[in-house]
């Protein structure tokens, strides 16, 4: 943008701090078309004095020095539609609030320095954005989901309801999933105290009614190509079909863990020791009766966390079987009521309204209950169960006639990105020249030959056949912050493959996860981006002429987004695109670009600042703050009062992923002291909205370290902090450290050259 | 180390639950009774685990465990705990079921535990009893008494002894205490051995003993644990002192009547003692004792009484065919001596005061014989089970 405007806001304290004519003045020297200060700019008089400013000098651009972009968004943002680029700079949060001219080790004059470098750094970006233009593509209505559990027959509903087309996929010849013939379910409303009739043939039979779903049974997913609103999906199936469909719902649900790895709890030793899932096929026959000689049992012992919470099996809880078990102890009770019910737990975990259902089930059913772990179970006529650390005693045997093992739960899910590696490693073990290579390729693709033929959702994807799964193999995201989203965008995954749940909360993913799959679709249909920059319509611009095809942005988007050609150049779907950045940060030939966020503009921001040659009284620091959590606990600290040292210059990017080198580069050689980058915790409890923005960009300043020993700078120069979004307290603390290591190291060397 | 086969009893599970105990089928083991309860030793704590053995119907574990009588049910863990156990009354319940199962003989055991079928037989029976034996040997005639006093305002209007000889009531009573002390002393021996295959003794047992002594005299252990129930304590404080008066005054009663005969002559060589003859007068200190005793008794009672009518108050707890049968004995007993006297004095016609006086005689004999399987075993469990618990931790 050519003609640009600045409108500094001097209300909420910020004209009190400043010396406002000096900040007016690093603008008018950047030659800014127009300058306007304004007691209150978020007042209609103030948006109404910014109007007539843009008319008057025809500006296309226009710097809002006033309050974080967090703030006042409902006053401000239809500007963005007015003016063809609109930029806030936070005075308010980054400078005055948090460097007041009477604060501690505070001056006047460094405050003012401090927004004169806001400015210019705004009207640096300003200069570089381009006016966007939203994506217009022809987008698909239908909503595919795959499964049809209770999750899934939800989901289906749910879009349905929503007006939206409807195919439901079943691998099995019928519908239902697991709780198909379940006898009954855990209450789901008050009083909680009873098992309630199983709904799901109740919804199946919704399903089938509802002529906007069409069901596919005995029908798996041959393949699903292209990006959300436009995937083309080929059925496979006695109905061969293929369509387009707008989004997807995977609901593919989980399997029982496999009992015959519980020999230590005598799984196979005896008829008698059985699964939930055998035990509740009895309930469903209403016959419950010892499988070994046909007689009813006297007593039945439920052994829970069979084979969970256990570093050699599943390592996690399934979260169901407690309440699960005591269900089905209530349904004993139904049934037979002079048969005993012992229940050996771990700790019973009956979360929620699950309480008053375990208190009910206790009242009614008389059961037995003892925490303990079960060393083994011998099977001799009557079965022996050997118990340590149980609350009856350190070593003692109780005998049961039947024995019910409650075992957890196994997503049904593929593992997309190992799928990708086996591929991988079986064409290097053919193709490549060299022939160590060779070797280590093949025995990699031996290790991940477990692998083969797992493929669910079968797409076209650069990264992989299947969604990328988390922790044991749950292709979950952020459960807390965004519970629905995966790593692929427009596919959400709902109910047990999800995350380990019970027929209620499977109930609810499903329902949400339509509901999300809905908004999918009609936010392609706008060209905004879905998640987590709701709203967004710019998108990143490839200049593929300088591609070197390095692979690096293919390899790094963690969506997926990118897939490539056959020389690896890669080919860009918008609509599978978060906004992350994480490509224009990998690039080394800096071709990825957004319409109002880019290597350059950012660059250009850096080279703004103004930095003294005085570093005695003057050392500059930039700070690159993920936008996400690090720059709200930095916002939340100024609110509450905290302040810092006033040389810290900080440009807020949207994920640390995005982080250029080239950047680090700049400031170094344009004579900073120092860079701090503060982006998201990462590892397995990552809160990175990007999944892996923040971990990326330790891994590639990691590298950066060699670098700038031969340029004869420290690499402490550089320093990465993560923070979260609720670590507000830590921040004046994370930025004074850091001043203060720089003091010690003394000026940056460049400075002045 | 090989595990240990838990020997359980699912008959007596049943039995348990029916007579009170089904609440122990909720417990969830949080603990928070034995975290609650003031006089849970620290190294061995009570109720949380007492209940789990109910629940699992482990009752052998639970016969010689001190800790079900050392509770005094407060009920503190009753108002507490979050599932509704009520472990004062799962507490309560074990202690019926300890004093059936180590009942001798046994049969008489089941007899009293089934009170809440047996009890017309277990109160008519020794009246009856009485009744046929009075209509044996007197016919219900006056015989002579041996003191040939005359009635009088401070004597009364006519003598019980006129009617029932004091021999007879020897004899009857005398075997009755007899026959208890030696069922006593059999279940006694099997309680304390339980007790102590548990956890070895070390402690001396007359030091123990007279602990113990103290501590029930002055109520500590209610004083250490009581919340919410004032009258419980004072109530029981009271019916208890009020039974060793009436008992005193009653000894020295027999002290008086062969006041000529040794050994008692020696008694009149003490001061108070001297011989007044027989009956004594209302106005004579051991009469005052009686009815200071009478007094305490009564009130006593009734607040026992009144405490068991809140019904679904949690600090009282629920009230079981076992409690009411000990509890309306109690209050008989007291309600038939109080009218046996008051007849005397107000009634004209011998033949009520004769009536209450047969009625009295029976329920007090009833209360004599069921001691060792009704609930006023507590007296001589709990006791032992103290002594052993200061034995055991000093």
């Amino acid at each position: 943008m050519d003609k640009l405007g600045v409108f500094l806001c001097t209300g909420c304290g910020i004209g009190d701090a400043l010396a406002v004519d000096e900040v007016i003045g690093a603008a008018t020297e950047k030659g800014c078309a127009a300058t306007l200060t304004h007691g209150c700019l978020c007042a209609p008089e103030g948006l109404a004095a910014i109007r007539g400013a843009v008319s008057e000098h025809g500006l296309n651009g226009i710097l809002l020095a006033a309050c974080s972009d967090r703030a006042k968004t409902r006053e401000f943002a239809p500007l963005s539609s007015e003016v063809p680029a609109v930029f806030r700079t936070a005075i308010r949060e980054h400078c005055t609030w948090s460097h007041p001219a009477d604060g501690e080790g505070q001056t006047a004059e460094d405050t003012t320095m401090l927004a004169q470098d806001l400015v210019r750094m705004g009207l640096a970006r300003l200069n570089g954005m381009k006016q966007i233009v939203p994506l217009h593509e022809e987008i698909a209505d239908t909503v595919l989901v795959v499964g049809s559990g209770r999750a899934g027959l939800e989901a289906a509903l749910t879009a349905a309801r929503l007006g939206k087309p409807v195919l439901l996929v079943e691998e099995a010849s019928e519908l239902g999933g697991q709780l198909a013939h379940q006898v009954s379910i855990p209450p789901e409303e008050p009083p909680y105290d009873a098992p309630i009739p199983n709904p799901v043939p109740g919804l199946i039979a919704e399903v089938k009614a509802d002529d906007r779903i069409r069901v596919y049974t005995d029908t798996t997913i041959a393949k699903i190509t292209g990006q959300p609103g436009q995937f083309k999906l080929t059925l496979s199936g006695p109905e061969a079909a293929e369509m387009t469909i707008g989004a997807i719902v995977q609901a593919t649900g989980a399997k029982p863990y496999d009992a015959k790895n519980l020999g230590h709890l005598g799984y196979g030793t005896s008829a008698d020791i059985v699964t939930s899932q055998d035990f509740e096929a009895m309930l469903s026959a209403g016959a419950i009766v010892r499988p070994s000689d046909g007689k009813k049992p006297h007593r039945i012992a439920f052994i829970q966390c069979a084979g969970s919470r256990d570093d050699n099996h599943l390592r996690y809880c399934s979260s169901e079987c407690c309440v699960n078990t005591l269900r089905q102890v209530a349904e004993v009770k139904k049934l037979e009521p002079s048969i005993e019910s012992a229940v050996i737990y771990r700790d019973i975990r009956a979360p929620g309204h699950m309480e008053h259902f375990f208190v009910g089930v206790q009242k009614t059913a008389e059961m037995m209950m003892t925490r303990g772990d079960v060393d083994k179970i011998e099977a001799n006529g009557k079965l022996s169960i050997h118990l340590s650390n149980s609350l009856l005693g350190d070593r003692v045997q109780i005998q049961a006639d039947l024995v019910v093992l409650a075992v957890g739960m196994v997503p049904q899910s593929a593992d997309g990105e190992l799928i990708r590696e086996l591929i991988d490693s079986r064409h290097q073990a053919e193709h490549s020249e060299s022939s160590q290579v060779r070797a280590t390729s093949a025995k990699r693709a031996d290790e991940l030959k477990h692998h083969d033929g797992t493929e669910i959702l079968h797409l076209g994807y650069r990264q992989g056949p299947d969604l990328p799964t988390l922790k044991y193999g749950f292709p979950d995201s952020h459960f807390i912050c965004f519970p629905y989203e995966t790593r692929r965008t427009g596919i959400y995954a709902a109910g047990t493959v999800h995350a380990p749940m019970d027929s209620a909360q499977a109930a609810e993913d499903g329902l949400g996860a339509a509901m999300k799959a809905v908004q999918c679709i009609e936010m392609a249909k706008r060209g905004e981006a879905v998640h987590p920059r709701a709203g967004d319509t710019a998108y990143p611009d490839f200049f593929l002429q300088r591609c070197t095809q390095c692979k690096r942005c293919t390899e790094e988007c963690p969506f997926g987004t990118l897939n490539e050609d056959k020389k690896g150049t890669p080919e860009f779907n918008p609509l599978r695109c978060r906004r992350c950045g994480i490509c224009m940060g990998a690039c080394p030939e800096r071709i990825i670009s957004f319409q109002d966020y880019s290597v350059h503009m950012v660059a250009e921001m850096i080279k703004s600042m103004s930095i003294p040659e005085d570093y005695e009284e003057k050392p500059r620091i930039l700070a690159l703050m993920c936008e996400n959590d690090a720059v709200p606990a930095l916002e939340a600290a100024a609110a509450n009062g905290a302040t810092w040292n006033p040389w810290t210059r900080i440009i807020p990017i949207r994920c640390l992923g995005s982080t250029n080198i080239v950047w680090i580069a700049e400031a170094l050689s344009a004579g900073v002291d120092g860079v701090i980058l503060v982006g998201c915790k990462y590892g397995d409890d990552y809160q990175c909205h990007y999944v892996r923005g923040s971990e990326l960009a330790n891994t590639r300043l990691g590298n950066v370290g060699e670098t700038l020993q031969r340029l004869a700078l420290e690499p402490e120069r550089i320093k990465v902090v993560e923070l979260s979004h609720d670590e507000f307290d830590r921040v004046p603390r994370v930025l004074d450290e850091f001043s203060a290591e720089l003091e010690a190291m003394g000026p940056n060397p460049l400075k002045g050259f | 180390m090989a595990s240990i086969p838990i020997v359980e009893s699912t008959d007596l599970r049943a039995e348990f639950f029916e007579r009170g105990g089904e609440n122990a089928a909720k417990c969830y083991q949080c603990a928070t009774c034995s975290s609650v309860c003031e006089l849970a030793p620290a190294d061995a704590p009570f109720p949380r685990r007492q209940i789990l053995l109910a629940q699992w119907g482990l009752f052998d574990q639970l016969m010689g465990d001190p800790a079900v009588w050392l509770c005094h049910q407060c009920n503190d863990c009753s108002v507490r705990c979050p599932r509704d156990v009520a472990p004062g009354d799962i507490m309560a319940s074990l202690r019926a079921m300890v004093v059936e199962k180590l009942a001798f003989p046994g049969a008489l055991g089941s007899l009293v535990g089934n009170v809440r079928k047996t009890w017309p037989l277990l109160v008519l029976g020794p009246i009856l009893f009485w009744a046929a034996l009075i209509g044996i040997t007197t016919g219900f005639g006056e015989v002579e008494t041996h003191h040939g006093l005359q009635p009088g305002p401070t004597m009364g209007q006519y003598f019980y002894d006129a009617l029932v000889p004091h021999s007879l009531i020897y004899a009857v009573n005398f075997a009755a205490v007899g026959f208890v002390c030696l069922v006593l002393l059999v279940s006694g021996s099997r309680f304390w051995k339980m007790m102590g295959d548990r956890q070895t003794r070390r402690g001396s047992f007359v030091g123990s003993l007279i602990g113990v002594v103290t501590d029930i005299a002055l109520h500590r252990k209610f004083a250490s644990c009581e919340r919410g129930v004032p009258s419980r304590r004072w109530g029981h404080f009271m019916v208890m002192w009020g039974f060793v008066g009436a008992a005193v005054a009653s000894g020295f009663a027999v002290v008086f009547l062969y006041a000529d005969t040794p050994p008692f002559s020696w008694f009149f060589a003490l001061p108070f003692f001297e011989d007044i003859g027989y009956p004594v007068p209302i106005t004579h200190w051991n009469k005052w004792l009686a009815n200071i005793s009478a007094v305490l008794l009564v009130v006593g009672g009734i607040m026992l009484f009144a405490n068991r009518l809140k019904k679904g108050d949690k600090l009282v707890g629920q009230t079981t065919a076992f409690d009411r049968f000990f509890l309306w004995l109690v209050l008989s007993v007291i309600a038939t001596g109080v009218l046996t006297e008051f007849s005397r004095y107000l009634v004209a016609d011998p033949s009520v005061g004769f009536a209450v006086y047969v009625i009295h005689l029976g329920v007090v004999l009833s209360l004599f014989l069921t001691l060792p399987y009704s609930k006023f075993a507590h007296i001589f469990y709990r006791s032992l089970a103290m002594v052993h618990q200061r034995m055991t931790s000093t």
